[in-house]
This record gives structure tokens, sequence and C-alpha cells, in this order.
């Protein structure tokens, strides 16, 4: 009977928002509608201001905790309810952003639904039942609403642990439902699942797909896809002349297998770990050994190295190590019966080796993070645990966490208890840099010359007073003081600059709290032995380390299935609350089968790699808030098909590179009908065009130069950036930080981007300016941003003109007349010859930049030997200089000097640098 | 991604008639706004007469209790042993310590006797111009922390700046210029660009240095040698090759969008040294802001350049000065700090008063936090004080603040705001109903909610408003 009355109600609120006055509830339902519907929000919405804030404050005077309340108003002096006439209550103007505009916030505004049900509530008369009558009330309205329940460890109140949830919110947490593939649609010979999936939609919504690609366009695409570099002409050439019906199938096999692969996929991995080589914040200290994370990142994708490995490898390589080796230097007698008791299977890791097991784990402290003298221990400490969950939910399970860190989540079913449940996985977690021997593919030539070089630097940082001539002994004496605070930390930096070279790895081991943990100190060994107690995590109130609350024990996400079995707890479900193994328990969890998220995540990121977007647009958001995915079917076959093979990567780009969606051509077939059928190309019927990112921008350019090392691995190299960047002072806690200076060789300098050595707090303007993120947030997909310092970056920069020099130069080495020059010159940055009038517009302009060339003398850049740097001293409140040696530059081999090159070379560079900044160069089709 | 793959006024023009009237207004109005750029002026959700801010930010943490917030009882405890009660502390924190006097004698100034050290020489010609706010705490004392605090409203950083917040609101009202443009000293502070970052904003709303030696933009120009002539003819066969590009390529808005920007770039390359250029102004001018004085010199020419800039329609001017971290020696470093930006700061307030745009300006001046009244164990003159985030001062000047007055208070030590005691998310709403915003509007969809500068919500500080 109830039940009928919520139905009735709903047809009624949704289905004739315009009924007549007397059409009102009768106030048997007005009720329950008030309690179902109407008092939860007062309660989510309202109450915070206008009831029970803590400090017992209403604002604006204005009271809604009851029915007088409503009646008698607030400061106003209107009253918020006016019996029976929505119109004339303040509150229902309110609500609807008419007058006032409450709630204020736009995460808070109520829907026209939400608006409809304080309608309907008030046109009957506003009844509010008295106490015991709500509770019967409540309890009823929880079993008839609809939605749908989802069962959790439990809420803060009881409204949040029983609300319902639209069917279409919880897509995410319903297990993977392998969908029977449809038979394809649109005719052609393709046997592909995903064209079937694909081509069912396009076909419904009557789009005509787009053709193939172009052969060039697709060997562009799928190089770029790959390997973020352009084919070269040789490889473009014997692409357009494989007519073999597998040339594409070869293509795909040969860019799969280039190591360069594995280097493009750890750009996009990395984007979405936040990896930097520096920790952020006061020092930005350097994380002398985040390298050989980067470099692992790298070697698992090449290798194809199942994702459920790598997932588990970054959240437990090192427990994985305990139980491999059965010592890690930590308590014998926990190890002891973590090795008893667990019973994981660790010859899954037979190609990982012991190093790599310690590097991985990398992963948990890639986060901004420092503490130092003048923090709070228990605030970073606290910071640590808050950014390794959500770090771990966003990256793994498209889980943004950090919302539950305070209350329970507002849209999904993530209560706060699983937060702090999820931080006392991470609680035994403390930071070390342990001893990982250099595995054999590991880069290392050049260390010990290299390491020299800083401790040489660290004796003697090459830092002197710089002063006018006249200054008064009080000057001389007041530089001096902050000379020597350059010099005391630039030692300092040097000191852990050193470590970079050691066979280390920036990891984690098990303990209690470490309470001496200083990140000052250049390098925190394993402990030997462990004293003090595991922490104890609680849940905090508002978040606050100031008011901890309940204690809690290591859990996972209730919310997925078979995962809130607390009663019997499976082992799939279970954390352990030893010290050991509580973060393998955690990655079996995630990197299993049986976890909904995991693998639908994975694929949507690689769906993304290739399309630019994902199925489901938001790849770190699979909440209700993220966006629902356009082909959800076609994501659960992915996701099962991925299991399925094991959780291999690789197999997943030949699905989706080998079906027509990915080969279709980069412009719609019938641009009217895409325009009003489909504006944003949600349906794939043409292959969506893609600026480059920063670093392919930046490697291309090398490439097509011919300057580009492939060399792989290692010690960060240090690219030349705008000089006046370099030498920037930047402050750090109590002084500066030294200039940067590049790799002393074109060698060590032209590498890949991603070997470029990152620094928070000194971004490559370049990479900046063309939307490479930050590494504070994890970043979900790039932005492709369009502004003018673009333009000044790339036409204008010394850099863009050494590129450009040097492919002149290496054009004038193959090709001895003008005209091979630009048909070369074309070839190797599109992909193809000029036409006939793209051709002549050249070779005029070669003609009239020779011609300019032989009148002018460039100037040759200079690498100076020294520099004169200038910050304000805090003990003096003055500005002082100093003279900071530049050692590098003493022996630095500089790029092509257009000095150097004769006339015809330097207006060749011109047609160089005008090929580098054009669409053609810089858009993938 | 600004990517609208179709243009949609061709692709009307090609259906001809058969659109209706109705629709085809209709669409075309769409299409109006979609060319409406990313800094196009809009208007905010307020009234407000303010145009533009010029935020001075005082890296450091300058302390209240030697500038404008006096605390004679700290005469009387002069090292007497002073006890921490906070429950979290850190090393710098710890240990014996004991309370410090200020080295510095304050008087009042204006005509509602405004209290200012004996430093402050030329500001107290503008002392009826400033509103002081004493109430105003900080929640991390930490440099880095407190600086992100200040400028985006996160402590850990990578959100969007206050300038860049301010520019997506508002646009700014010169198509040409950055809208947001920050004059550092000549060393970065903490953080570096983090500071005045566009965070998940598009890249537009980025603070845009201007640098006070070299190129002012990065690039602005090419290499030496290279003339204009010679980029001239570059350009013009780039655009002829991108020509032929997008004709390929017709349904591609982008592509129309990055050629327009090189012409751009190439004019901004004549036009902004030119509106940089200091030497434009009169002997007169140039004095008033301490040019040519080696300690003013600096903050003067960043104070003159905001003037001209905002002139110029920049709508967010931020400028930076360090060495307010005086954990010792601080008479002789907050002396210096304080003579350095006072005649440029009562310069630029009266220049604009005199232009008649200081009622369209907002100018705010603060730290990160304010400072202790004790210190840890020190000798001698070497007396200086660690940092406080519970209490500090900052001022407001500018159309619509509180002119003449001082807000708030701090308890007689200066340990603690006790009166119109506010975070600083209120501190930022506050200032962007100033200029016309509401921070509950103000809000760009990232990461699964409306993310806004106050983060979750503040309350506008009505006390400071005139």
């Amino acid at each position: 009977m109830r039940f009928a009355f919520f139905i009735a109600i709903s047809f009624f609120t949704f289905g004739s928002l315009v009924h007549a006055d007397d059409a009102s509830l009768p106030t048997a339902e007005a009720e329950i509608l008030f309690v179902g519907k109407v008092l939860p929000l007062l309660k989510s919405r309202c109450f915070a201001c206008h009831g029970d804030s803590p400090d017992g404050e209403l604002k604006g005077d204005l009271d809604l905790t009851s029915r007088e309340a409503m009646l008698k108003g607030g400061e106003s002096g209107e009253p918020s309810l006016v019996n029976k006439k929505p119109e004339e209550s303040l509150i229902y103007q309110a609500i609807r952003w008419d007058g006032y505009e409450m709630p204020p916030k736009e995460n808070d505004r109520l829907n026209k639904a939400e608006i409809a049900y304080f309608e309907s509530w008030i046109t009957a008369g506003a009844p509010w039942p008295e106490a015991k009558r709500l509770a019967e009330l409540q309890k009823e309205s929880w079993e008839a609403e609809e939605g749908v329940v989802v069962e959790t460890s439990g809420g803060e109140s009881p409204d949040w642990t029983n609300r319902k949830y639209a069917e279409e919110d919880l897509w995410a947490y319903q297990p993977l439902s392998d969908p029977q593939v449809p038979k394809n649609s649109l005719p052609g010979s393709s046997d592909s699942a995903i064209d079937a999936f694909i081509n069912r939609k396009i076909a419904s919504a009557g789009i005509a797909p787009s053709d193939k690609a172009d052969k060039l366009t697709l060997i562009r695409r799928a190089t770029y896809d790959l390997t973020g570099l352009p084919p070269t002409p040789q490889e473009v050439h014997e692409f357009l002349n494989d007519q073999s019906p597998q040339a594409f199938h070869k293509l795909i096999d040969r860019l799969l297998d280039s190591p360069a692969y594995g280097e493009e996929m750890a750009r996009h991995w990395l984007d979405v770990v936040r990896y930097a080589d520096t920790a952020g914040f006061s020092n930005d200290f350097e994380r002398p050994n985040a390298w050989r994370y980067r470099d692992y990142v790298i070697k698992a994708f090449n290798g194809d190295k199942p994702y459920d490995i790598f997932v588990t490898e970054q959240l437990a390589g090192d427990e994985i190590l305990t139980l491999r080796n059965h010592s890690s230097g930590s308590d014998q007698r926990e190890i002891e019966k973590f090795v008893k008791t667990n019973r994981y299977d660790i010859s899954r890791h037979h190609n990982t080796t012991d190093s790599e097991l310690q590097i991985a784990p990398g992963f948990l402290r890639m986060g901004p993070w420092e503490h130092t003298g003048m923090s709070v221990m228990a605030v970073t400490r606290q910071q640590f645990l808050d950014d390794v969950v959500n770090s771990t939910g966003e990256t793994f399970l498209a889980t943004a966490l950090r919302c539950c860190k305070c209350h329970d989540h507002k849209f999904d079913p993530m209560p706060t208890l699983d937060y702090y449940r999820m931080q006392a996985v991470f609680a035994p977690v403390q930071f070390a840099e342990r001893d990982a021997p250099f595995d054999e593919w590991e880069k290392t030539d050049g260390y010990i010359e290299m390491r020299q070089r800083i401790v040489g630097l660290k004796n003697n940082p090459g830092i002197s007073l710089h002063i006018h001539e006249n200054a008064s002994e009080k000057e001389i004496e007041d530089a001096r003081k902050g000379v020597n605070k350059v010099v005391k930390k630039q030692k300092s930096i040097r000191d852990r600059q050193q470590y970079r070279y050691d066979p280390l790895a920036f990891s984690v081991y098990n303990g209690p709290l470490n309470m001496g943990y200083r990140s000052n100190a250049s390098r925190h060994p394993l402990p030997k032995t462990l004293k003090g107690d595991l922490q104890q995590v609680h849940v905090l109130t508002g978040g606050s380390i100031e008011t901890p609350t309940d204690k809690v024990t290591p859990g996972v996400l209730s919310a997925l299935p078979n995962s809130n079995n607390l009663v019997s707890p499976n082992e799939w479900n279970t954390i352990p609350q030893s010290l050991h193994g509580r973060r393998l328990a955690l990655a079996q969890w995630i990197a299993s089968e049986k976890n909904p998220l995991t693998s639908r995540v994975i694929v949507n990121r690689i769906w993304q790699w290739h399309f630019g977007k994902g199925l489901a647009e938001n790849p770190n958001n699979f909440g209700s808030t993220g966006k629902k995915p356009s082909h959800p079917e076609l994501l659960d076959h992915l996701a099962s098909r991925i299991i399925e093979e094991g959780w291999s990567i690789k197999k997943l780009h030949r699905h989706i590179m080998l079906s027509e969606t990915y080969q279709r051509a980069g412009t719609p077939s019938n641009p009217q009908q895409a325009a009003s059928t489909d504006p944003t190309n949600k349906l794939l019927s043409w292959f969506p065009p893609r600026r480059l990112s920063g670093e392919e921008i930046r490697d291309s350019m090398l490439a097509i130069s011919e300057e580009l090392n492939r060399e792989m691995g290692g010690v960060p190299i240090r690219p030349e950036i705008n000089r006046e960047v370099a030498f920037q002072p930047r402050h750090v806690m109590g002084s500066v930080a030294p200039a940067y200076l590049p790799s002393p060789t074109p060698g060590e300098r032209n590498r890949r981007t991603i070997y470029a050595y990152k620094v928070r707090t000194l971004r490559d303007p370049m990479l900046e300016v063309f939307d490479q993120p930050n590494a504070d947030n994890s970043c979900e997909r790039r932005t492709e941003s369009t502004v003018t310092p673009q333009v000044f970056s790339l036409f204008n920069s010394q850099n863009s003109y050494s590129r450009a020099l040097a492919m002149a130069t290496n054009l004038t080495k193959r090709a001895d007349s003008e005209s091979k020059q630009i048909q070369q010159a074309f070839q190797r940055a599109y992909g193809r010859v000029p036409s006939d009038a793209e051709f002549q517009t050249c070779q005029k302009h070669l003609e009239e930049m020779t011609a300019h060339h032989q009148k002018t003398d460039p100037v040759a850049v200079k690498s100076p030997p020294f520099i004169i740097r200038e910050m304000v001293e805090e003990m003096t409140g003055i500005a002082f200089q100093w003279k900071e040696e530049l050692d590098l530059y003493q022996n630095y081999v500089t790029d092509l000097q257009m000095a150097d090159a004769p006339p015809e070379t330097r207006a060749l560079a011109d047609l160089c640098l005008i090929l580098m900044n054009s669409n053609e160069f810089l858009y993938v089709y | 991604m600004i990517f609208d793959p179709f243009d949609r006024r061709q692709f009307l023009y090609g259906l001809g008639a058969s659109v209706g009237t109705l629709a085809l207004n209709a669409m075309l109005q769409a299409d109006d706004d979609a060319k409406q750029g990313p800094l196009t002026p809009k208007p905010g959700q307020f009234p407000t007469k303010i145009k533009s801010c010029i935020f001075l930010t005082m890296s450091g943490g300058p302390s209240h209790i030697d500038t404008f917030d006096p605390k004679p009882k700290l005469g009387e405890l002069h090292l007497k042993e002073f006890q921490r009660q906070d429950k979290f502390t850190s090393a710098m924190n710890s240990g014996k310590r004991y309370y410090v006097a200020s080295p510095f004698k304050f008087r009042k100034v204006g005509s509602n006797g405004t209290d200012m050290c004996e430093h402050w020489k030329h500001l107290p010609e503008v002392a009826d111009d400033l509103c002081f706010y004493r109430g105003l705490q900080a929640e991390s004392i930490n440099h880095p922390t407190a600086n992100y605090h200040m400028n985006t409203g996160n402590r850990f950083g990578g959100d969007p700046a206050i300038g860049a917040w301010t520019t997506y609101g508002l646009g700014s009202l010169n198509q040409n210029l950055p809208g947001f443009v920050v004059l550092p000293e000549v060393a970065h502070p903490q953080g570096g660009s983090a500071n005045w970052s566009n965070g998940f904003l598009p890249a537009h709303y980025q603070g845009t240095t201007l640098r006070p030696t070299g190129s002012p933009i990065l690039d602005l120009t090419p290499p030496k040698g290279v003339t204009r002539e010679h980029q001239r003819k570059n350009l013009d066969v780039l655009a002829k090759l991108n020509d032929k590009h997008r004709s390929r390529h017709p349904r591609h808005a982008e592509l129309s969008a990055r050629m327009s920007n090189y012409e751009l770039a190439f004019r901004m390359q004549t036009e902004v040294p030119d509106i940089i250029n200091l030497a434009k102004e009169s002997q007169q001018t140039q004095e008033a802001y301490g040019l040519g004085n080696a300690l003013t010199d600096s903050f003067g020419r960043r104070c003159l350049l905001a003037r001209r800039l905002v002139e110029e329609g920049v709508r967010f001017v931020q400028i930076y000065t360090a060495g307010w971290d005086s954990h010792d020696y601080i008479e002789a470093a907050h002396s210096k700090r304080m003579e350095s930006v006072d005649q440029p700061i009562a310069a630029l307030i009266k220049d604009l008063k005199e232009r008649d745009m200081l009622d369209e300006t907002l100018i705010v001046w603060t730290g990160e936090f304010g400072r202790s009244p004790d210190n840890g164990v020190r000798g001698g003159v070497k007396f200086g004080r660690d940092h406080n985030a519970k209490a500090m001062t900052c001022w407001l000047a500018g159309g619509g603040v509180k002119a003449g007055h001082t807000i708030g208070a701090t308890d007689e030590i200066g340990s603690e705001a006790v009166d119109v005691v506010n975070l600083i998310r209120n501190f930022h709403v506050t200032l962007l109903k100033l200029l016309g915003l509401d921070d509950n509007k103000l809000t760009y969809f990232h990461g699964g909610r409306f993310k806004q500068l106050s983060q979750t919500g503040g309350e506008v500080i009505e006390e400071l408003l005139a």
C-alpha cells in the first residue's frame, strides 16, 4: 500500500509539474514526501547554516529545523514558509535561486526534481510529523524509495547508510557484464567486436562513418600513438609500398616492439601518478633515485608486464620481496609470521628482479611531500596518508577518495569509514632509500665521472662574494652572511645529488612510525631495528588530526561487490592487521578479476591514449559525478577481454588499432550530418585529431633534425631550456638553489623528454605552455590549449632555432640540391613531398632568405663561465649578489651555431623553423 | 581542448533557406558566443567599480608586531620565558622560548590614529586610504604551504591562483596582454610558478611573469640578429603552408586559432616593450616611486609597472618581494624591508589617486602569515621571531574598502587574533566580492565536483567593506 503511494508521488512530481492549484497531495502522502525527500534535503543542504552548525550560529538568524521556525522566518522578517503557497514562500524562491540563492554553492544546488518536492510539500500544507511518527515513516521511506541501496561499512548517519542511488550512477561498481557482441550493423568485412559495438550506435544515429584513412595518415597516427615520434621517411616509404593486407598489422607489431613504445606509455602513466625528480614545497629536495621508478615503468610497458602484476608491484613490491627472501632488515618475528601465513603466489613475479620489487613501490611516494624542522610531524604524516589513499583510488580505481576525508561521500557510496580503513592499510608504510643493486638492463655508464663532479661541487660549490668596489665593511659583512648561506645550501643540495648514481631505490618499508624522519637528511637507509608502535589510524572528524574519533582496522572499499562481507570475511576482501601484508592484500583485492573497477579503469585509459577521450570521459572518476561511459557494453567487453588475455596491454592495443573505428579518416564524411547528430563525435564516426603533447613536440623536433639520441633510461638528463629560466634564482628554504645547467654534450641533452630532469618548481617553460601538467595533481587527461606564449616558445626560442639549424645542416649533408633539400625537409616533417605550389613557395623563400643572410652576420650564443646572481637576504633585509661558477659551461659542447653556418644553410633553417611551427607538423589526424 | 570540429557559420550558409529564421538566429548567436575569447571581459555577479587588482605579496611572513600592530606588553615581558601551549608543534617552535619586544618605535598616523612603525616614513601620507585588518589567520606555519594557501586557497598547491580565478571570472580588458601578470623579484619565491598557476583552469588564465631583467616575457623576441622583416617573411610562408593545410581540414577550428596567435604574438613583440618602458614616465614620477635609489629601485619599478599595466587594462597584477622571514636580526632586516617597499607603495597609491584610478583598483598587501611574540634561545641583537599562523596584519586599499580603519585585533602579546577572526578562505571570498565575483558562483567542474577558490565556501568579511 505504502509502496503504491510512492509510485503515485513520484509520478506526480516528475510527470506533472504543472498542475491545478487544488491538486495538492493528501496530508498522509505529503508526510511521506517530506520524510523521504524534503527532510533529507533540508538536512544535507540547509541545516549546516540554518540549524545545527557546531557553534550554534544561525545564518541570517534563520532556523529551518522545524515547521514553526520556518513559519517565523529569519532576519528579513518574512516567513520562509507561507502555508500552501510555494511561490510566496521564501524557501521555495531561494532554492530556485530566485532572489535569494540557496544553497549558495553550485555543488549543493537543488535540481528540478528536488525543487518540485518542496513545491508539492508546501502546496500540501507542509506537514511535519512529530518525532515518533517521523521515525516510523523514515524507516518505511528508506524501504520504499526508488533507487538502490548500496550496502557499505556504514556512514556517519542512518540517512546516509540507507540512502538510495540511481542505478546509472553505480555502473562502475557492478560486476563486469561481458555482453554479447552484436552483429556488425554496417556493411564491411570487419569482424572486430569494437566495430560491432561502435557501429551499432553509428547506424542507429543514421550517420555515415568516414572511410578508411589514407596510408600516410595511418602510419603517422599509429606511430605517434604508440611511440610519440614521427615515422621516418624510410618507414613511411616501406609502409606505403607494402601492398599486403597484413601491412598495418605488421606496422603495429613493429611499433609495439619498439623501445619507444614503453617511453610513450610511461609518459601517460607518469601523468597519472605525478612523477617528478623532486619533492616540492620549501626545498623541492631532489629525489635522487626516483628515476629508477620511471625506468621500471618503461620496462614494464615494453615487456607487456601483465597489468595485474604491474599494479601489485607498485602497491606492495617490497612485501613480495620479503616473501621471496624472508628478510627485509626489519623485525624478524613479524616477517616469519608473514611468510608462514601468506599464501600469495610469488612466482607470478618471476620476471621481476629483487631491485625492481623495491623500486616499484616508489609509486606510494610519488606525490609532493616534505617534512623539515619547520613542519609538524603529525601534519605531514597525515598529508602522506591522505595523499596515498587518494592516489591509489584515482590511479587504479578511478575513485576520488579525497571526497570522503571529512564526511561520507556526497554522491558515491563511499563512507568516511572506508577512507580511514584504506589509510590503515598504509599505516605501516615508512620511507627509505633501500639498497637495490643495478640490474643488467639499467643504464649506469658515465656515473663515476658524474658523481665525481657532484662530489667536487659539494666540496667547492664555486660561489663567491660579488660586491661593488666601494663597498663599506658593513656592506661586505652583510653580503657575506648571505653568501655563506648560499654556499651551505648548495653543499647540502650536492650532498643529496650524489646519491643519484648509487644503487638505491626510492622506496618504503613496513614499520612503526619513524619519528626521526626528516626530508633534510640526504638518505634514509632501512633501519636496523624497529622500535615503537605501529601507527593506529582513527577516523578524523572533519579530516582534522586535532579531532580523532574511532580507531579503525584496515579494509577495502565496502561498496564494491563482495567487499563488505565483514561478518565472515573472505580472504579476498580482508586486510590483515599485521605489520606486513596489508598492502599485498589490498593489491590482491584491486588487481583481481573480481574487482569491477580495475580492468575497466585501465581499458578506459588505453582507449583514451588512442582516441583522446576515454569511453568514460573522466578516467580518474567513475563515480556519479564523472561522465558516464558512451559505450558501456564495449567498455565491459574490453574489460573482460583484458582479463581473459592475461591482462595484456599490448593485445588491447592490437584490438583497438586493427578496428575500422581506429582506422577511420580524421574528418567526418558528412560534416553537416555529423555536426547536427553528434557534434562532439562521441560515436566515433570519424577519427578525432589531436595536437602533439609538449614532450612529443620536443622529441619530434629532435627526430626530424636527426639529433635525437635514442638511448634509454638512467639518471635524468638536462636539456637546454630557456636560459633566463635556467639562471633564475629560486628560493629554497633559507637560500636559493643552484642555477640549472644543461648536460654538457648534445648527445646527452638530446634524449627523449621523458628522461629530462623533472623539477616541480622549475618547469621547462616550453613544455609548460604546451600543457604539460604540474606534477602535484594527478592528470587524467591533458588539455590542449592554444595560447600565445606557445608561439614565443616555438617560433622565437633559441632552442627552436638550434633544432632548425641542425635539421638544415643535416639536410645539406644528405642532399646536394636545393630542391632535394626542400623535398626531404617535407618528408621528414610531414612524411610526404611538397605539392608544386608549396615547393615554389619554399624555393622562392630560400632565395630571398639566402640573399638576406648574405648580408647578416649572426651572433654566436656564448655559454658564460659564471653568472652574477642576486637575492634579498632575510637576515639583513637587503639584496646581495654572488658570483656562481657554471662549471659545465667551461667544456660545453654547444649546439650548432648560426655563426658557423653558411647563408644557404641559414636560409634552409628558416624553412625548417617554419615547418616545425606549422599545423601539419603539430597535429595528428 | 577548445575544439569545435565544425565551422558552424559556413555550415549554415551551406544549408541556405532550409533552416527557419528563428533556428538560424539561435545558432548564429551560439556561434558568436563560441567566438568569444577566453579573456573577453565579462561581468561578475556583484556590482563593483573595481576593474583591476594589484596584489602585493610580502613573502616570508612580515611581523605584524613590528610593522602595524604594536604590542607594548612585550616590552614588559622582554626575555621572560614563554610557554607554548600548542598540541602540534614543529621543531622550530619547541625548546626554551622567550618573549621578545619589538625593537621599533610606533606612532599614530592619519586622521583615525592608525598604528605604524617608525620605519614607515611615506605610508602615513596615505594612511587614510588603507584598511588594516588584524583578524586574519592562516592554517599552516610553513612557507610554501601558507603561500600556496594565500595564493590558491589550497595549502598543497596545484590549484588555480586567485589571479587565475579572477581572469577566469572577469576576463581581461586588454586582449593583447595577459590578463594575470606576475612581477617577481629577481629570485622566485619558494614553490615557484605553482604560486601563480592556472591549476586545473585552461592555460589562458596562467600568471605570466614579466621579468625584471632580460626579455620581459620569455622568448618574446627571436634570438639576436633576427630582424622584424626577416621574421615577417617567415611568418608569411608559415601562413601560406597553414592555409593550404587548413583547406584540407576545414572543420578543425583550432587551426585558425593557432594561426591568428602567430599574428598576435608578432604584434605583441613591439607593443609589450613599449607598454613596460618606464623611461616614458617623467623624471618626477620615477623619483616618486624610488627609482634610482638602491633600496627602493627594484620594488618601485614594479609598482610603477603595475600602474602602467592596470592602465592598459590588465586585470590582475601580483608583485612579490621576499626577505621578511626574520627568525633573527629582525631589527636590521625588517627595517630594510619596510624601507624598500614604503616609498613605492605610497607613490603608487598617490599616483592612482591623482589619475582617478584608486577607486577602480583593489590593492592588497599581505604576507603568508604573521610572526610569533617569542623566539628561541638567541643572544645579543640576533632577536627575531618565528612563524605564526594565528595572527598577522594585512591591508587593503582602493574601491569599496573601509579605508582609514583598523579592523579586528590580536591579543595583548600579538600571539593570536581575537577580534573579527577569519580564515584565509573568508579573506578570499571578500577579495572576490570586492572584484565583483561570488566565490560560490565562480566555479569550475574538475575532479568530480565544482571547485572554487575558497575550496568549500566561505563568508564575506563585511567589516572590511565600506
